[in-house]
């Protein structure tokens, strides 16, 4: 585990002037440099886009149950399984965002074994110092706050798949958002696994990942609302007051590390 | 449909043409096409690349055979393209592989069910339940470090638990080998082995590939570990061919293999526009067959039912669920091992095996990490309420 430090990068153009001279003058005879026109690539693609089919579709209600309460719903004129489907996506992002913070805390646990506490209380006073971050943040040590969010976000999935069968949706399927979503996150994934990543690159990650949750949350209740089903709108109304404070400490303990604990594993 | 292999001459090879856009076709969708067509997909896939692979290992043998094969060669890499490309950019490389894995269960339980060979049937049988296990190690993954569900790829037809544990897999190369089939095997049992080999060689490319592009230190050791199986697979299954059979005798079955599975495809496609896509690459290797047939003839001055009996193709693979039919092999054959090219009881197995597995599994086996405790749950674990707090 090392700390990000000014070193041997060769990926600019500085790193070798003479080389970067070369390729400038090769460009001159071979390509030289005319009005940028991404036309054809663009028709190609266009072409692909027009004629694409869709990710695929949304899965019917699986209870008759269900399937009475969605159709009542569309007499407000929004479609339900729109709904769903974007149940589905939040469900998959609280699943996912769950082995996120399982992530976080492997990452998290294995630098205080490295670089000891030091780093601790700078996140113990980011989180105090942030009102947003809520009353659990003030008792709380950092590892404490991390496996609460963690906890939270599991409770979340654990909700909309309950909300979801009420509904007489399937929490076990993949909707289209869902599948989306996923793609989207993958990159996530991959930063918050990499053992080279430090805390604070985790946590920047991390801060794209609750940004869209809290987007997410926020466009969920009010399709909720929309369709007449003000019972979910208030369970979502509740995970969303959770995302926020989940928000709120993230980005305080990010700034808190990028301004006091450059130079140490952490950053 | 009946084919007569030697008579029904498809398309001519000079009318073969695919445009990149042909090759770049729709992917199927990974939420309503049925995991059979993603099945039939990656397994011709791999059936495409081997019979490249082995024309290729043909022209370095073969001064007068050199041009038509690398006109054969032309359209199999195109065919090969329009056939992977099938898979849609949302499967994540984890989901991929667990279609991969589901195509190396139900396909080896299908021939397993129907060699007519009782020691290759016990072949097929034995890295079955390798796969088989592979499929649970990779599903834990799935749900661990992404947090999906892999039912959402086998969609129900495959159960997902363990059998013979991979870190049990690491053999002694002497004990991968198994007895090759002689000349006079049943067009069938030729048909089987070239079909596994084909498979179990691109699931090893693919593992190959993506491991490292995975940052999860554990999902790139247990990349390595389950590539490194393939990899004994790709012998176990290889080592069935007959080593006698000349270059072009080998042309002549890969033809006549592809033939068979996409006839076979064709018949079970419920995907409309994939069917398509068999139906016309079905006449395209009757075209490729031809062209073999009168390099065979030609060239070796044999006859070709030599090789291929009466022409008749054998049975095709059934692309359907094996669950009871696996789960009574599980329950038999999970504590078989390998001692040379023999199958045997656990305490039988060869000594250098045994050292061998101490030796990679030395610094831990990425495969009993990745899913200790593991069991799989609709939703994924996390639904299950007596998870312990991370």
């Amino acid at each position: 585990m090392e700390s990000t430090a000014t070193g041997a990068n060769r990926t600019g153009t500085a790193m070798s002037p003479a080389n970067t001279r070369a390729m400038i003058e090769a460009v001159e005879e071979l390509t030289p440099p005319a009005v940028v026109d991404l036309s054809l690539s663009k028709a190609l693609r266009a072409e692909f886009i027009a004629e694409a089919e869709s990710v695929g579709s949304i899965p019917p209600p699986a209870t008759i149950a269900g399937a009475v309460k969605t159709g009542l719903s569309t007499l407000a004129g929004n479609s339900p399984t729109t709904l769903l489907d974007k149940m589905g996506e939040r469900l998959a992002f609280e699943r996912s965002g769950t082995r996120l913070y399982d992530a976080l805390l492997t990452k998290y646990e294995a630098l205080v074994r490295v670089d000891g506490e030091r780093f601790g209380a700078t996140l113990a006073n980011a989180q105090r110092d942030s009102a947003a971050a809520g009353d659990g943040a003030q008792g709380e040590e950092p590892l404490e706050v991390l496996r609460r969010i963690r906890a939270e976000e599991l409770e979340h999935f654990k909700m909309l798949s309950a909300a979801i069968e009420r509904l007489g949706g399937d929490p076990t399927a993949q909707t289209p958002c869902a599948d989306v979503a996923a793609t989207a996150a993958m990159g996530y994934i991959q930063v918050l696994t990499d053992p080279r990543t430090t805390l604070a690159q985790c946590l920047n990650v991390m801060l794209s990942a609750e940004l869209t949750d809290n987007a997410g949350w926020e466009l969920l209740i009010q399709l909720a609302d929309d369709t007449g089903q003000s019972d979910v709108a208030g369970e979502f109304l509740a995970a969303l007051g959770e995302e926020q404070q989940h928000l709120a400490i993230v980005r305080a303990w990010l700034e808190a590390l990028m301004t006091n604990e450059i130079g140490t594993a952490a950053v | 449909m009946a084919i007569d292999l030697l008579h029904d001459t498809g398309t001519p090879l000079e009318r073969q043409r695919l445009t990149w856009k042909d090759m770049v076709g729709k992917p199927i969708s990974k939420l309503d096409d049925d995991a059979f067509t993603r099945v039939r997909i990656i397994l011709m896939n791999g059936l495409e690349l081997d019979s490249l692979r082995t024309k290729q290992v043909a022209l370095r043998c073969n001064a007068e055979a050199r041009l038509p094969l690398a006109q054969l060669m032309r359209v199999e890499q195109h065919q090969a393209t329009s056939i992977n490309w099938l898979i849609g950019a949302d499967h994540s490389p984890i989901e991929t592989t667990i279609g991969y894995e589901q195509t190396a269960i139900e396909v080896t339980a299908s021939v397993a069910r129907l060699e007519p060979d009782a020691y290759l049937a016990q072949g097929y049988r034995y890295a079955l339940l390798e796969d088989f296990d592979h499929l649970y190690r990779y599903s834990a993954l799935l749900d661990r470090l992404e947090g999906k569900d892999s039912n959402n790829i086998t969609q129900g037809y495959t159960d997902i638990v363990p059998a013979r544990p991979t870190w049990v897999h690491h053999r002694a190369p002497e004990h991968d080998l198994l007895e090759p089939y002689g000349p006079q095997a049943a067009l069938a049992t030729k048909l089987h082995a070239l079909t596994l080999t084909g498979g179990e060689y691109q699931t090893h490319d693919y593992y190959m590939n993506i491991g490292p592009l995975f940052a999860d230190s554990l999902a790139r050791q247990l990349y390595a570990e389950i590539a490194s199986v393939e990899s004994q697979h790709i012998t176990h299954y290889g080592s069935m061919l007959n080593p006698n059979e000349t270059p072009l005798e080998k042309l002549l079955l890969a033809e006549a293999c592809e033939v068979w599975n996409y006839a076979g495809c064709l018949e079970q496609e419920t995907n409309p526009r994939v069917r398509s896509i068999w139906e016309k690459f079905l006449d395209y290797e009757l075209g490729h067959f031809q062209v073999a047939l009168r390099l065979f003839e030609e060239i070796e001055r044999r006859d070709a039912a030599e090789v291929l009996g009466d022409g008749n193709l054998p049975p095709h693979i059934r692309f359907e669920s094996h669950r009871q039919y696996v789960r009574e092999v599980i329950e038999r054959e999970t504590e078989l091992r390998k001692k040379g090219t023999q199958h045997v009881d656990r305490d039988e197995e060869g000594p250098s095996s045994l050292d061998y597995r101490e030796a990679v599994n030395a610094d831990g086996s990425p495969s009993e990490a990745v899913s200790a405790t593991y069991s799989w749950a609709p939703g994924t674990e996390l639904t299950r309420d007596e998870l312990v707090e991370a």
